[in-house]
């Protein structure tokens, strides 16, 4: 069991880059007015096919593991947080359309371990293969930021009042939607 | 933890990738496997990195693998020269991450008491 949400997001993206991925893409959502966090790991790697993928999802297997063999406990341990803390997990893959794992969690959960140490899991993962765009996107509720490793993506948004205050509707966080609205914004600042 | 800190972390990263590319004496291979992790490579790696630049040692290079099979003495780092001599440590923290970067890879002496198996003579 990890300590820290950041050693889950470490683990799993090391597998991204074991895929062959050029692009890892890390979003860390937290919602506190929905009470929700949620952590996506994806990335562009070789990704899995059904037979693999079920393999994977079942139950953790044998902690007595062989070289090579860590194939399966990685995700397993994730899963385990995300349903003791009141949220769920998902893994999308298909060969050669790389992989997406999601765990959602209760922010407020009292099991819910802390984020931890961001940094040092983006330092591990740049350094463990510094040709991949390790890309972070961190979507607070008061701040919000856009981190690429190769600065394709980069950008920090400008932080907007906490509408929990304000009383001002916010716009849900929709997964999948992430990307759509960065690219949007990018090409806004491309224009400007 | 904010953008800032991040570009920061970034441009440590970048010297590593200039390091590849340049001439060296040493590379330092951590294990980051999900026992390594969890055993607390990431800081073990962390110290390592924050030691070579503190002490401007610009011939080490620093790497990650996955799981090499040594579970239960995790975390793991292995010092390879680049005379081909592989050095393995384990049961490591930050304070011993920190001997290592000062004696082996600055002083260029084993650290004998944290190093484990054979020593595997260059072929």
């Amino acid at each position: 069991m990890f300590e820290e949400l950041s050693l889950h997001i470490l683990d799993i993206a090391m597998n991204s880059l074991a895929a062959g991925a050029r692009t890892a893409q890390i979003t860390v959502a937290e919602h506190a007015r929905r009470d929700r966090l949620t952590i996506r790991i994806q990335d562009d790697g070789c990704g899995m096919d059904e037979a693999t993928l079920k393999r994977v999802l079942a139950a953790p297997v044998s902690t007595k593991r062989h070289r090579k063999k860590a194939i399966g406990l990685g995700l397993a341990l994730l899963r385990q947080t995300a349903e003791m803390c009141g949220g769920e997990f998902h893994v999308r893959s298909a060969p050669g359309a790389g992989t997406t794992v999601t765990a959602t969690m209760q922010l407020s959960h009292v099991d819910r371990p802390p984020l931890g140490d961001l940094n040092a899991t983006i330092l591990a993962l740049c350094a463990a293969n510094p040709a991949v765009d390790v890309q972070l996107h961190y979507l607070g509720d008061t701040e919000r930021f856009h981190f690429s490793s190769l600065e394709r993506a980069e950008k920090k948004v400008a932080s907007r009042p906490n509408p929990f205050w304000s009383g001002e509707e916010k716009t849900n966080y929709e997964p999948g939607r992430t990307q759509k609205v960065e690219r949007e914004s990018a090409a806004a600042g491309c224009l400007a | 933890m904010n953008l800032e800190e991040l570009k920061k972390l970034k441009e440590k990263a970048q010297r590593q990738v200039a390091l590849r590319e340049g001439n060296r004496k040493y590379r330092v291979v951590v294990s980051m496997g999900t026992s390594g992790i969890a055993a607390g490579a990431r800081e073990v790696m962390k110290t390592m990195l924050d030691e070579i630049e503190k002490r401007g040692l610009d011939d080490v290079e620093v790497r990650v693998t996955g799981e090499v099979g040594l579970e239960d003495v995790e975390p793991v780092v292995r010092v390879e020269e680049a005379g081909g001599e592989k050095t393995t440590y384990a049961r490591l923290d930050a304070e011993k991450a920190k001997k290592i970067v000062a004696e082996h890879l600055e002083r260029g002496k084993k650290v004998d008491n944290l190093a484990v198996g054979k020593e595997k003579k260059p072929e």
